[in-house]
């Protein structure tokens, strides 16, 4: 039914926008059927990221200068983003980025864009509307009308339409109500369980990410602080006290209090509650 | 007071001709207007030169209709085939390259192409006018005392069934809801696996088709075919800008408005009065309702 997880392994990834470097010497391993959570706060170089495994950084003016981002052993980096999307690689963006006047049934099918197995895009159809069965009712709906968590289980639906082996998330906690997102996340691990997909959650929500992945990178100013599996990452002082507001200034950034080579400094935003 | 301006009257039969006058110069708007929306709902491009794609297709109606003295359904093939080309040719050697710029270098890209057509045009064609298209039935009948030409209602016909086939066409095949995804957010599409430059491309392929029929009925019922009938395009501005730039059906409904409008003017106030009147309901209807009567309103809740 769906295809097995594949393993991303990403080395030495450089990303420049221009002069300015947004990612230095990234390395970052999903196995094969794997939970991964990269948590980062904002300019941390996560949608980076996100836009270097998926083949978007051309939109953003972005290139890789150096490193290598394989899938299940071939190398995608420098494919154009049909080419990886039809290789397994599906993203829920960050801010969900639906098709606003497009309606729901219109938004999920824009995710089965790269298959060519036309007749199985309508069990894919009924499959994700069984893992949300609240959509059915609002299949004719325009898009940009939904509530927000509305909108997020499109866009992961969305992105499911594709029948990936490795699934990205961008920031899927943003402006959603903490009950949206916990059963949002409990959906990702159903999936990950059931269907065997990779998935690789790019958070600014820690603690939530760090419940539910296996594994686990913090990124600060486009390098890879620290890793590990996600209970180790949980125990470590320095994580409670940034990302899981362990301390008393549980918003400010490793980059804050240290403050490497001077770079600029981005308060944390906190996730907002409408929903 | 408007008898000041002219020969105003109230004589049915007059006004019934003026509609009906209206009625087919607007279709022609329509089928222009066709050619704004379907670039700029897609490619967020204002097309300038879509009126020198119209004329490139009058020129080219000549050429395989008249010249070529192909068989008429054959001839038709052929010109929209090559008016296909030709939008093929517009995005792959100009636009793909544009794809990001601001909005302003492009129109002025667009600009470029009018002048470079109409310049191709004079060379490979020459500076003398031709006579008119004269292939479809030239015959009329009566109404009320007013007359109608037989081309003019296959001008509706086929601007009504060119909407009617483009609706389908984005409602109901994968292509046009791709189509629709990528003028909805073109990042979004992209990382759906959707490729925005083949998306692009079909679109001015479109577009030049458009242009093509357009050509083709427009040679049926301007004056002669010279240089000069790219201003059809400035000319069916305000019937696009009026229908929303966006809507398919807008178009139709603003061509036929400043068509109508237009030869009611031209008929009572005077021709001088045409062009003022038009542009004058397109800055009413632009104060009223900046997106035109039919235009998008993004849906977009953040």
């Amino acid at each position: 039914m769906n295809a097995r997880g594949l393993d991303l392994t990403i080395e030495g990834l450089t990303v420049v926008y221009g002069g300015v470097t947004a990612l230095d010497d990234v390395r970052i391993a999903v196995p094969s059927g794997g939970f991964v959570t990269v948590l980062g706060a904002n300019g941390a170089g996560k949608t980076t990221l996100v836009r270097s495994i998926t083949g978007l950084l051309y939109l953003h003016k972005g290139r890789v200068r150096r490193g290598s981002i394989v899938l299940g052993g071939e190398s995608i980096l420098g494919r154009k983003t049909p080419d990886i999307v039809s290789a397994g690689v599906a993203q829920v963006p960050e801010g969900r980025k639906l098709f606003p006047n497009l309606t729901v049934k219109e938004n999920l099918l824009c995710g089965a864009a790269s298959r060519s197995d036309l007749s199985g895009i309508d069990d894919s159809l009924d499959q994700n509307l069984d893992l949300f069965p609240q959509l059915r009712p609002l299949l004719s709906q325009t898009a940009g009308l939904l509530s927000g968590g509305e909108q997020q289980m499109v866009a992961v639906g969305r992105a499911l339409m594709s029948q990936p082996s490795l699934l990205i998330c961008d920031e899927l906690s943003l402006g959603l109500a903490p009950k949206i997102v916990h059963r949002l996340f409990e959906l990702l691990t159903e999936i990950n369980e059931t269907r065997g997909t990779s998935i690789l959650v790019i958070e600014q929500n820690a603690s939530l990410a760090l419940e539910h992945a296996a594994d686990a990178y913090v990124l600060e100013l486009g390098r890879v602080l620290m890793e590990g599996s996600a209970a180790e990452l949980r125990g470590n002082p320095m994580v409670q006290e940034l990302y899981l507001g362990g301390g008393g200034e549980a918003h400010t950034s490793y980059a804050a209090i240290e403050r490497p080579r001077g770079e600029r400094r981005r308060g944390r935003k906190k996730p907002g509650g409408d929903s | 007071m408007l008898l000041a301006f002219g020969n105003f009257t109230a004589d049915p039969s007059v006004n019934l001709q003026l509609l009906i006058g209206g009625l087919a110069l607007g279709a022609i708007y329509a089928v222009v207007a066709l050619g704004f929306v379907l670039v700029y709902k897609s490619t967020d491009v204002l097309n300038l030169a879509h009126g020198e794609f119209l004329m490139l297709g009058a020129y080219f109606a000549l050429t395989f209709l008249i010249s070529e003295n192909l068989n008429f359904f054959l001839g038709v093939l052929v010109l929209l085939l090559v008016m296909l080309v030709f939008g093929l040719l517009v995005h792959y050697g100009i636009m793909r390259r544009m794809v990001g710029q601001g909005f302003f270098a492009i129109v002025l890209i667009t600009l470029g192409i009018a002048t470079i057509i109409r310049a191709l045009l004079l060379i490979f064609y020459g500076p003398t006018e031709r006579a008119r298209l004269d292939l479809l039935p030239q015959g009329s009948f009566e109404v009320g005392g007013a007359t109608v030409r037989h081309v003019d209602l296959i001008i509706f016909a086929v601007v009504a069934g060119c909407v009617l086939l483009f609706f389908l066409f984005f409602k109901y095949t994968r292509l046009g809801l791709h189509m629709r995804a990528v003028a909805d957010d073109i990042e979004a599409a992209a990382a759906m696996g959707i490729d925005p430059d083949k998306v692009y491309a079909m679109t001015w392929a479109a577009a030049m088709v458009m242009a093509g029929v357009g050509g083709l009925l427009f040679g049926h019922v301007t004056g002669a075919i010279d240089r000069s009938i790219e201003a059809i395009g400035l000319r069916a501005f305000p019937a696009a800008v009026v229908g929303g730039l966006t809507s398919l059906g807008g178009s139709i409904v603003g061509g036929l408005v400043v068509g109508v409008i237009e030869q009611f003017a031209n008929g009572h106030l005077g021709t001088k009065w045409r062009e003022p009147v038009a542009f004058s309901v397109m800055f009413v209807v632009l104060l009223v309702r900046p997106t035109g009567l039919w235009g998008r309103k993004d849906l977009e809740r953040v």
